[in-house]
């Protein structure tokens, strides 16, 4: 197969960027999109030019890292897939392909597709964990947890924090992953008891980051290689609206009423 | 001076923790996108409850000048200082609306510097990425709106004799016991008789329905009101009420159009 690329290249944060036109052939279907660039790089190399920049690690679909914008979708057009997962057998023999990194505020760009997504990790460094006094391990069966809740957790769980969500919104907005950390940890009891602060101090770092509020498009869960509904953002919103509550009516925003 | 003047650490009134300040609370909550979302949302929503019962209001157009006349005349006169609580409760709504909005979508651009060189969607309809302008045309009808009925500065009506022509807020009727009161029916059915006034409205009316389409089904969202099982029912109640509001309002344009309301 043969493919036009059009790669968004920048040599550091700092440097101004533009899409440079690359022409790749002999490319199988069986390939996944990162191999293909790999094939790329290759040849680039052979002729003595600076190959693309790109995350990847895993390769497999669930550590998040390989990001990238593909003709105006992330992580291109297969859905619930990451771009590793992606195979050149989706697209057709002789297309043009648009290769861009995430383009958010909060992700700035560190080198050609590379962006620094380092505003997921502080988001969930303010509030995306549960502190539990450590000690002996508790019995498992000592805190029943209805198995629809342990879904529901679970659902929310896959988040692998890719960036996707962010990336594909109109506003820039990361609100799912943010749901997906809040929903997750909520919908459990251990996470329960703090939720209240939880959903104010990861919102306000959300917004301290500079990404965009939700106009509830849908773009995100169309996006997100892990299809974590938006139905995880109606119960962020209602978690808010519980913690502004309660912070209002006790003086505080802890759990329970 | 007292005992206790000497005392390190002296009794008095109790101290003041940085939770005690309503000020951070509204900072907290209020500033954050998530709660200024919900405000728009809480406003949006008192605005499309406004909006419905305006358009059902109107359907009094179909009863007849009485009816709607001695309809018009309560809201007016016998509401009392209720009336301008009501408009102030407006008022407020749509500024907050407007405000809040346009300065959420002042973050978001802020959000996205650079734009992508290829723009796709997989599944966003046009009515939820076009809020803000299908909003501002709103907005400027509403104010259109006013100018023409409320204000009468847009329009009159052509006097019997073809010199001059009458403000909409002379036009006087007279209720079966004899009292005079302002001429709705007539103010209607004049305006709606000018074809551009009605293109306006009628042209308005589809891009409130696109406004609302969305806005409804976002604000049942955005409250925390939907779940995997309502998204479904909170969608077609956003088409359903969007559509009711047009379809009335529409039905009353195109009536007089068609001469069927004189």
């Amino acid at each position: 197969m043969k493919f036009t690329l059009h790669i968004w290249r920048q040599p550091g944060p700092e440097a101004r960027g533009q899409m440079m036109t690359y022409r790749i052939d002999g490319i199988t279907g069986d390939m996944s999109f990162l191999e293909m660039i790999d094939v790329l790089n290759e040849r680039l190399i052979k002729d003595g030019i600076e190959p693309v920049a790109f995350d990847h690690d895993c390769r497999e679909g669930i550590c998040g890292s390989c990001s990238m914008m593909i003709n105006g979708l992330a992580h291109g057009p297969e859905r619930g897939a990451t771009t590793c997962q992606l195979h050149m057998r989706s697209f057709r023999d002789g297309d043009e392909i648009y290769i861009e990194p995430w383009r958010a505020k909060a992700f700035p760009v560190l080198r050609d597709l590379v962006v620094d997504r380092s505003a997921f990790d502080r988001i969930v460094q303010s509030g995306g964990y549960v502190n539990v006094n450590t000690g002996g391990a508790p019995d498992g069966n000592s805190l029943p947890i209805p198995k629809a809740d342990a879904d529901k957790a679970m659902d929310a769980a896959q988040c692998i924090g890719c960036g996707a969500c962010a990336a594909a919104c109109p506003n820039a907005s990361a609100m799912l992953f943010v749901a997906a950390k809040v929903g997750h940890l909520g919908s459990m009891p251990q996470g329960q008891a703090e939720q209240s602060a939880r959903v104010r101090t990861m919102i306000a770092t959300h917004d301290r980051e500079g990404f965009g509020h939700c106009t509830n498009i849908g773009e995100c869960e169309a996006a997100c290689p892990k299809e974590i509904s938006t139905e995880f953002i109606a119960g962020l919103n209602r978690d808010y609206i519980a913690s502004a509550v309660k912070s209002a009516v006790k003086g505080e925003a802890r759990g329970g009423f | 001076m007292s005992a206790t003047s000497s005392a390190i650490n002296p009794k008095g009134p109790r101290t003041e923790t940085a939770t005690a300040n309503p000020i951070a609370w509204v900072c907290d909550y209020l500033c954050s996108s998530v709660g200024q979302k919900v405000l728009v949302a809480i406003t949006g929503t008192l605005l499309v409850t406004f909006v419905l019962f305006h358009m059902i209001g109107n359907l009094k157009m179909f009863a007849g000048p009485e009816s709607i006349n001695k309809y018009a005349y309560f809201l007016k006169h016998d509401l009392g200082a209720m009336i301008w609580i009501a408009r102030g409760g407006l008022l407020g709504c749509f500024l907050l609306h407007l405000t809040l909005a346009l300065w959420l979508k002042s973050r978001a651009t802020a959000a996205r510097p650079i734009g992508y060189a290829y723009g796709g969607n997989a599944q966003a309809t046009p009515a939820s990425k076009t809020m803000m302008q299908t909003g501002l045309v709103v907005g400027v009808f509403v104010l259109f709106h006013l100018a023409h009925y409320t204000f009468g500065t847009v329009h009159g009506v052509p006097s019997p004799d073809g010199k001059g022509e009458t403000n909409y807020l002379d036009l006087q009727y007279k209720m079966p016991d004899g009292k005079m009161v302002h001429n709705v029916y007539a103010m209607v059915v004049a305006g709606f008789s000018t074809p551009w006034i009605s293109l306006v409205y009628l042209l308005c009316q589809i891009v409130l329905f696109v406004h609302l389409s969305h806005g409804i089904q976002s604000a049942f969202q955005t409250l925390g009101l939907v779940n995997r099982r309502f998204v479904k029912v909170a969608r077609a109640l956003g088409v359903g009420i969007a559509g009711a509001i047009v379809a009335g309002n529409f039905a009353i344009v195109i009536a007089i159009w068609g001469g069927w309301v004189k």
